[in-house]
């Protein structure tokens, strides 16, 4: 416990460097500003920020990255308070209550409660995950390539089970992520696969590549196709920013229970914030003395859930940063940002590189910190982002995307293969398929092969070591559960909705 | 009296060329794997497994959805903030915002990295129903300059300058 403190200590040092605040600085406004706008996320930012940030320095990018996911959440709330129409699946709950409150007069309430909690919430979370990381690198260090590969099937599992229509959509995006993830040379025997005879493949597909092909040009196809007429109403910020006391007193308890919520289940290999944010909802109507107004612009319908997102948010870092696990799409990008500097997270991270992932740590308290201040005074002014002209906005996202490919090597094959798997992203948006999956495979699958042929080379060809190690046993069962579970509710649950129609 | 027979879905053709392209994908994954060269001498467990394992999982899922398709299930189409879901699909906008990827892909080395970025802009506002094409083309231009510049020159890395003198 002192060692953590006194660890902490440390990376408060590197993380209060002037050149270091300034790039948490620029992390969170960036952050926001993506979070407000829509088309363009934290997980695309990051992806789009990697080639530029080549040649910086690690500690600097990833404070900067870190500064871009946490403020993505923020500028999210924003949007889904003050229009109706949110992106991410995490924010709709927000969306209920928040635009209701705003509907009423009670916007600039509605924004402080969801800034405040998401701070309180945020900080909560980010000490625990102080704590928590240190055990979790102990109980890492006793994995072998067994168990890890029980761990990444696990988190394969959950992340198509939950997410998604269907589970061979989930299950097919997954795959087309692993399969282009095989595309190159095979580290471990040195053959060429699926490359095409092409010297240009042989390098393997680059995920920066893939993930903005998928996120900004099939995002853009997609919205194109389907382009929303009309403005959307943004709701004019009434009341005072200053919550009143019944509106705190209200508040603090759902910020409260939505961080004890978050921030376990978002480190869970669960695929994600939409679980915490939904359970926080309906536990907040049930405690709730006034229920009636859930529906209307309940305060305690935006405290709680924009509390268990922020947290659920830190909480995909722990299995990140001590594990090498990402949860979810943004968790994954991350994960191969790690790689491109030639890192990998897990229990030898801290180890190796303890400035960097302490630094990163200690940098979330002030990430934190200044997004309250930039969310809740400076609100005015993100509010007017979100009065830009989709026909330019989307078109300078494209540009971007364009640029930070083209970046990467100068290559026009480049920017064939982004247009190329944009219209894939655009099919699978418009076909039901979820595209978190294809990333994570993407970037997940080849770790997983290796530690699978791993295990099996130690084990001399024997499967059932597997099943034999307890922990690789547990993690499979629960995987196991993972899949089966779903359908099995879904199968009873249309077996029930048969009988109905029939006694009609 | 009438009585309501229970029509039996219509076929989701959309879903089921998707599903049939799934099929197709694991039959490229396959034959793929087939021609990935095993050392003799490599004892373990080989660079063909997992490739063989994904094609197959692959063709399990397109027969799925194939399935599924000619029974009338369709995907769900995603929700997002500027999208109305109901909508019919818009192919103008699509034909316009392909074109103008493919004419930036074409001007890219020859025009140079500001004219094609201008044109992409200019495109794709269009495709979103941009009505004044003059102030696209100007924002177009001066964004495209401005990252032109702050990326050669800020930060040094190189993009082609084409027919502009830069």
């Amino acid at each position: 416990m002192l060692e953590t403190l006194e660890a902490l200590a440390h990376g408060f040092s590197i993380a209060l460097s002037w050149q270091n605040v300034l790039w948490a600085l620029a992390g969170v406004t960036l952050g926001t500003m993506v979070g407000i706008l829509p088309g363009i996320g934290p997980a695309l930012t990051v992806a789009l920020l990697l080639p530029v940030t080549f040649n910086l320095d690690p500690i600097a990018s990833f404070i900067m990255f870190a500064g871009i996911y946490y403020g993505g959440m923020y500028g999210g709330s924003t949007t889904s308070i003050l229009l109706n129409t949110p992106g991410e699946s995490a924010s709709i709950i927000t969306a209920i209550e928040g635009n209701q409150m705003a509907r009423r007069g009670r916007g600039a309430a509605a924004l402080a409660t969801a800034a405040i909690g998401s701070f309180v919430a945020g900080t909560i979370a980010t000490v625990a995950l102080t704590f928590v990381a240190p055990v979790m690198v102990r109980v890492g260090l006793a994995f072998g390539p067994a168990d890890y590969f029980a761990l990444m099937i696990l988190a394969f599992t959950t992340v198509t089970a939950v997410l998604g229509s269907s589970l061979a959509r989930g299950l097919t995006s997954l795959l087309f992520g692993i399969g282009l993830g095989m595309v190159g040379i095979d580290l471990q025997s040195g053959q060429a696969r699926y490359t095409l005879g092409s010297l240009e493949l042989l390098d393997g597909i680059n995920v920066i590549t893939v993930a903005v092909g998928l996120f900004a040009v099939g995002e853009t196809f997609y919205v194109a196709s389907r382009l929303r007429r009309g403005n959307q109403k943004v709701e004019a910020i009434k009341g005072s920013i200053w919550m009143n006391r019944e509106e705190w007193s209200r508040s603090w308890r759902p910020w409260l229970r939505g961080a004890l919520l978050g921030f376990p289940l978002g480190s869970l290999p669960a695929g994600g914030a939409e679980i915490p944010t939904f359970l926080s909802y309906t536990i907040e109507k049930r405690l709730s003395k006034n229920p009636e107004e859930f529906g209307k612009g309940a305060i305690e319908g935006v405290a709680g859930p924009e509390a268990a997102n922020n947290s659920a948010a830190a909480g995909v870092l722990v299995p990140l940063l001590t594990l090498g696990i990402p949860t979810s799409a943004t968790a994954a990008i991350m994960l191969a940002a790690f790689q491109q500097f030639g890192l990998q997270p897990g229990p030898l991270l801290f180890q190796r590189a303890p400035d960097l992932v302490w630094g990163l740590i200690a940098s979330l308290y002030v990430g934190n910190a200044m997004l309250l201040v930039l969310n809740l005074p400076l609100v005015g002014m993100w509010v007017r982002l979100l009065t830009i002209p989709r026909p330019l906005l989307y078109a300078g996202i494209l540009v971007f995307a364009t640029l930070g490919v083209y970046s990467l090597s100068n290559s026009i094959v480049d920017l064939i293969t982004l247009y190329a798997i944009g219209v894939v992203g655009f099919l699978m948006r418009r076909f039901g398929f979820p595209v978190a999956p294809a990333v994570i495979g993407m970037i997940l699958g080849p770790l997983a092969e290796q530690q699978f042929r791993r295990a099996l080379a130690i084990s001399q060809g024997d499967y059932s070591v597997f099943f034999t190690r307890p922990l690789s046993l547990t993690l499979m069962i629960v995987a196991a559960l993972a899949l089966l579970v779903p359908v099995a509710l879904d199968m009873r649950a249309k077996r029930k909705g048969r009988t109905v129609e029939v006694d009609d | 009296m009438e009585q309501q027979i229970q029509g039996r879905r219509p076929v989701a053709w959309g879903d089921l060329l998707v599903a049939l392209g799934v099929v197709g994908l694991g039959a490229y994954f396959l034959q793929g794997a087939y021609r990935i060269r095993v050392l003799p001498s490599y004892s373990n467990i080989g660079p063909r497994f997992f490739p063989f394992l994904v094609a197959f999982a692959l063709l399990a899922c397109g027969a799925v959805l194939c399935v599924q398709a000619l029974r009338g299930v369709r995907g769900i189409p995603e929700e997002a903030e500027d999208v109305d879901a109901d909508a019919p699909t818009d192919w103008r906008a699509l034909l316009v915002m392909g074109g103008a990827l493919v004419v930036n892909l074409l001007l890219m080395r020859r025009g140079g990295f500001i004219v094609a970025s201008t044109a992409l802009y200019l495109g794709v506002a269009l495709a979103f129903h941009e009505r004044n094409w003059l102030r696209a083309v100007l924002i177009g231009a001066a964004l495209s300059t401005a990252i032109y510049l702050a990326f050669t020159e800020l930060l040094g890395l190189t993009l082609p300058a084409g027919i502009v003198p830069l």
